[in-house]
């Protein structure tokens, strides 16, 4: 809230020395103590670097991404179809969009044991749980994105003499595209959290199998590796979305 | 009058949209019925098995006997004092850390990016952790809940303080105001409703990062409940369970979403 | 000159109630006639229906009663060959750049692919914004967008040209050098042109023929005629004669005005 002094470096520089000053603080706490659950930053690269190197995990990183790829294709296909067709008319929201809100609403972790009782606990499953998460926020952006086209624009097509489908080409696609990209964010991070849940609670392989079996057999510094890189996962994949979201709403 | 030119031959579309939305009203339930409907005849019919998917009268019985006999009160309290212990200490950690980032701009923009950019991870990955160090127990949910509540409340915070209108902090200080009454007087009341929208949505996280934490790993709650009916194909009694939890979950965000709406009013 | 271009018979429109009032009714059994290459201006009150009647004769609203004609055919539905508008805001695609923007109205309208482009640069040129054809409606300021969206109307080619308060969201000074290089540009394209405006200032430097509406419901109080060649330049504007007419105008419409503001306080209580 005060001034932004001149003398203070670049934020960026802080960030990043803010972040190399909390994992030297791990780095000690982890040699201090002699804990069964934590260990130091060190040896958890070290062991990063090793269990990388294991077929099994490698495998298991394949089968989470692939996974992940299908989950989130489906869901932007799915909520792309489902968002067009309850925003086409007024009729269609007004009927559907209270159903969709309350489909957006139900705590799906409630029925996660549903999930793999219907689809096996195989990927199909996981892919299942995934685009459950993904599609409603890509529905409910492309959604928001049609009801937010400023109507002087349809008025001015329509004096111009648009056809309904050139209208649909010209005005309603390309104000969808940034709302497409939020979707396509939120589904990202929704379809991941949604894949993770479904490998975690039953599952044979993927990522998340592996960290609870790392967890169950007490090596802390294999787990905080996986842990790492699939967090650092996550922060790619939202950052890198957040980009193509930032460069295609430019003329927002 | 621009208004009226917004839809080619408007009268029309006008006229349409409120007969419209008497309908939706009406459709809306009608969906409603029709999929419960749907529901009874497929499952009376053992078009679907009962094994896939059980009648919902006999759903209903037996929500109706767990409400009745207080069969879930074991599991709803182990939750409940998980929610009790895991929702304060996200509540305070995040308004707390919260404000003391948004303290100077300079800190904001530091630290704001690095605390949104953790939000994108799905904190569930950390749960592995929790339940290694604090074990299967209760601990372990209040650890992964609280974790799941602090950040959009955290960051919620920050962007509420930060986000108070420049104009008003300078009408305090040209009438001088002291840092307490600036705080007291300006800085909370104008941040206030962007804060509660945080609280709000941490407090549903931290609830739903509980149940999901009984799913994965526990021995006790009601997440466990649901999946150890799943796991020994026990389907209504399952699907009981689970339209309890979506009901406690409809319950409480609509509590929540009240207070917002009050404290916004007042 | 004589023929008449527009005639309006006997229009009236009602709005339907806004949830528990009373039906508004807009404009009552209105007649008017405009002659091929006349530029006229409409005044009145806000709610008194002067951009209802305009967006009668677009074909964009389905009069209650009554009908336009546009060269002896009963209006139906917009007239893109026959009829451009400029809006009170931009109607620009704001995803589009300054040059696709008029395209693409030669698209809808119908114009094979290949005669877009040099027919959007040159309308383009003509409002003297060549230089800005890659720009994006956000890059430029609210008198440029207008500009665009004057050469986008006049890129269409069409006889006539409705203009719905095109001035409404400009800073004054944008205002008058819009108004001037409209005036310029409308003396040599001879369009039959309707401009609905708040401006007094605006309606005596363009129009040809003034239409004073009365308040709510809409009917027309008097017709002024202003006598006086195009282009108009700032002379004019300067000029005892044009105090004079906009004093005479400010007289018709002040009692408009007041009506308004009652009856707005009657709708209140």
């Amino acid at each position: 809230m005060s001034l932004q002094s001149s003398r203070l470096p670049h934020p960026m520089v802080t960030r990043i020395a803010v972040i190399i000053g909390l994992l030297i603080l791990w780095e000690i706490f982890g040699r201090m103590g002699t804990s069964l659950f934590f260990s130091p930053f060190s040896k958890v690269v070290m062991s990063g670097h090793e269990i990388f190197y294991e077929p099994e995990v490698r495998r298991a990183l394949l089968t989470t991404s692939g996974v992940l790829a299908l989950a989130f294709i489906l869901s932007l296909a799915l909520g792309l179809v489902l968002g067009l067709s309850i925003a086409m008319s007024k009729f269609t929201y007004q009927t559907f969009m209270p159903v969709l809100l309350l489909l957006y609403a139900i705590p799906q972790i409630t029925i996660l044991p549903l999930f793999v009782l219907y689809f096996g606990n195989g990927p199909a499953s996981k892919i299942a749980f995934g685009v459950s998460h993904g599609m409603f926020p890509v529905a409910v952006s492309v959604i928001a994105g049609v009801q937010g086209i400023k109507p002087i624009l349809l008025t001015s097509a329509a004096s111009m003499g648009a056809t309904r489908a050139q209208i649909f080409r010209r005005i309603t696609l390309p104000y969808l595209v940034p709302s497409l990209f939020t979707g396509m964010r939120l589904a990202s991070t929704a379809a991941l959290l949604g894949v993770l849940l479904a490998e975690l609670y039953a599952s044979a392989g993927g990522v998340g199998h592996f960290t609870r079996r790392f967890s169950e057999t007490f090596q802390p510094d294999k787990l905080y590796a996986l842990i790492g890189a699939l967090a650092i996962m996550a922060i790619v994949i939202n950052e890198s979305m957040r980009r193509l979201e930032k460069r295609f709403s430019k003329w927002r | 009058m621009s208004g009226a030119a917004a839809g080619v031959s408007g009268g029309v579309t006008e006229r349409l949209s409120r007969r419209g939305r008497r309908l939706s009203l009406l459709t809306k339930l009608a969906v409603f019925a029709a999929l419960m409907v749907l529901w009874h005849l497929l499952t009376v019919t053992e078009i679907i098995s009962p094994f896939f998917l059980p009648q919902p009268m006999a759903v209903m019985t037996v929500f109706w006997r767990i409400l009745s006999t207080g069969r879930a009160l074991p599991d709803l309290g182990v939750t409940f004092f998980e929610f009790a212990v895991a929702g304060p200490i996200a509540v305070l950690t995040g308004v707390v850390a919260g404000y003391l980032i948004s303290m100077t701009r300079y800190s904001t923009v530091v630290l704001e990016p690095v605390i949104s950019s953790l939000y994108a991870i799905p904190i569930i990955i950390f749960y592995p952790i929790s339940v290694m160090a604090l074990g299967i127990g209760p601990e372990s949910k209040i650890a992964h809940g609280a974790l799941f509540g602090f950040f959009p409340i955290c960051l919620n915070t920050i962007q509420g303080f930060s986000g108070v209108d420049a104009i008003y902090l300078r009408m305090a200080r040209s009438t001088g105001a002291t840092k307490a009454q600036l705080l007291r007087r300006i800085l909370i009341p104008a941040a206030a409703p962007t804060i509660l929208g945080g609280v709000r949505l941490g407090l549903m996280l931290c609830f739903l990062a509980i149940i999901g934490g009984e799913t994965i790993a526990s021995l006790e709650g009601l997440g466990h409940r649901i999946v150890w009916y799943a796991e020994g194909m026990q389907m209504v009694n399952m699907f009981a369970y689970m339209v309890f939890v979506i009901l406690i979950a409809t319950a409480m965000n609509a509590c929540l979403s009240l207070l917002e709406l009050r404290r916004r009013g007042g | 000159m004589a023929e008449s271009l527009v005639r309006v018979e006997s229009v009236s429109h009602t709005f339907p109630a806004p949830e528990g009032g009373k039906e508004v009714l807009a404009l009552d059994a209105i007649d008017m006639e405009i002659r091929q290459g006349e530029m006229v201006a409409f005044i009145g009150p806000s709610g008194c229906g002067k951009s209802t009647l305009l967006n009668v004769i677009g074909g964009m609203i389905a009069p209650t009663s009554g009908a336009a004609l546009v060269s002896g055919q009963a209006v139906r539905g917009p007239l893109p060959k026959q009829i451009a508008y400029i809006f009170q805001e931009s109607a620009l695609l704001p995803w589009a750049t300054v040059l696709d923007n008029i395209k693409v109205g030669l698209e809808f309208q119908g114009v094979p692919k290949d005669e877009r482009g040099p027919i959007a640069s040159a309308a383009l040129k003509s409002v003297g914004l060549e230089a800005f054809a890659a720009s994006y409606p956000h890059q430029l300021s609210g008198g440029m967008k207008q500009r665009v969206a004057l050469a986008r109307a006049l890129s269409l080619r069409t006889d006539i040209l409705l203009m719905d308060e095109p001035f409404a969201a400009l800073d004054e000074q944008t205002r008058m050098i819009f108004g001037e290089d409209l005036s310029r540009l409308l003396a040599s394209e001879r369009k039959t042109i309707i401009l609905v405006t708040h401006s007094l200032a605006e309606a005596v430097l363009l129009a040809d023929r003034i239409f004073v509406f009365t308040s709510r419901p809409g009917r027309i109080k008097a017709v002024l005629t202003i006598d006086e060649p195009h282009p108009r330049t700032p002379d004019f504007m300067t000029s005892q004669r044009f105090s004079e007419l906009r004093n005479e105008l400010y007289e018709l419409l002040r009692d408009e005005v007041l009506a308004a503001i009652g009856n707005d306080r009657q709708g209140l209580s």
